[in-house]
């Protein structure tokens, strides 16, 4: 195990801990006001997109220029297979083996 | 002897268990299937192990370590990468205070433990058995979920050293389609959709502009935040 990525994860830990134990074990009793609770669940929603979107349009901080990169359609392709709630790892197997052709086509 | 197990919640312990337990195999499946896909592609981004089973034990939950692991193989700053852990798993205050009242009754001592097994899946079972939810039927599910968890990421592992030559086989590209995938899976309203597109376009906008990894955790807490506050909140459990 590497120093820092040894430290990386122990914070990784305590940081997902401090989000799962103090609720818990203060025993809360009463629901989470409604629009706190709206936003714990919308904050998926947003950091997924947000993480993915610029690792297949920007990567490295430059955006993509041209429409026939593999990444692109494999992007499309695993989103549309998701959206009509195809499992998993069928949705990124084929996106992923979609990426994997265009390229040794390309 | 405190009071175990009979007056910790449901009636009959095992039952509840059993019935978690049971009820979580379907799941099963897809669990392990995520779990080895993590493994294999962390694998394949540099991380050992003994890293990915510290990660998988210590932190326990999929989606920020799916996250992560990119972020800490492209050398970002340990600090970027726990302060996105921790906005990835914000939503489990939600499924904490859900849960809490059902384990009033439980030994205080066992409940530091019981919070560090909080997971979607076993909150997605447990809450729609029952309102409030069995704490028992909880703790089956998690003790099933979890071993397909830990069972799946050592799968994957193992295999996932198998591959030599990742980018020919389009690997590099996994980790971005299994985040799209599982928004894409989630998006149910109008108002799902506005927030995933507007974090979309304003990560890449940030990203464009502003070295690191600063987008991921603006651009979700901003989107989120928005949807949050101009949209009505409904009565869905989660």
């Amino acid at each position: 195990m590497r120093l820092s990525v040894g430290l990386t994860i122990l914070g990784m830990a305590i940081a997902t801990y401090l989000t799962r134990a103090p609720l818990f074990l203060l025993l809360a009793g009463r629901p989470l006001p409604p629009r706190l609770a709206l936003w714990l669940r919308l904050i998926p929603l947003a950091v997924l997109p947000a993480l993915a979107i610029p690792m297949v349009l920007a990567p490295g901080g430059r955006l993509v220029a041209s429409p026939g990169e593999p990444v692109l359609w494999g992007a499309v392709t695993v989103f549309v297979l998701g959206a009509l709630r195809v499992n998993l790892l069928v949705s990124v197997a084929g996106a992923v083996g979609l990426v994997a052709l265009l390229r040794a086509l390309g | 002897m405190r009071c175990l197990p009979t007056c910790a919640g449901a009636e009959a312990p095992a039952a509840g268990l059993r019935e978690g337990a049971v009820a979580s195999l379907a799941l099963v499946p897809s669990v392990l299937a995520y779990a080895a896909v993590f493994g294999g592609l962390a694998v394949q981004a540099g991380l050992r192990p003994l890293e990915i089973a510290a990660m998988s034990v210590l932190v326990m939950a999929g989606a920020s370590q799916f996250v992560a692991v990119p972020m800490i193989a492209a050398g970002a700053a340990p600090a970027a990468v726990i302060l996105t852990t921790y906005v990835v798993n914000m939503r489990h205050y939600l499924m904490a205070a859900t849960l809490a009242p059902a384990f009033r009754r439980f030994p205080r001592g066992w409940l530091p433990v019981v919070a560090h097994v909080i997971n979607d899946e076993s909150f997605a079972i447990a809450v729609t058995r029952s309102q409030p939810p069995d704490p028992w039927l909880y703790l089956g599910s998690a003790a099933t979920i979890l071993t397909a968890f830990l069972g799946g990421v050592g799968l994957g592992t193992a295999l996932g050293g198998l591959v030599d030559d990742p980018e020919r086989y389009g690997l590099d590209f996994a980790f971005p389609a299994v985040f799209l995938s599982l928004v894409a899976a989630q998006l149910r309203r109008r108002r799902d959709w506005l927030v995933a597109g507007g974090a979309a376009v304003l990560a890449l906008a940030i990203a464009v502009v502003l070295p690191g990894n600063w987008h991921i955790v603006i651009a979700g807490l901003v989107a989120s935040g928005l949807g949050a506050w101009l949209g009505r909140p409904d009565a869905e459990a989660r």
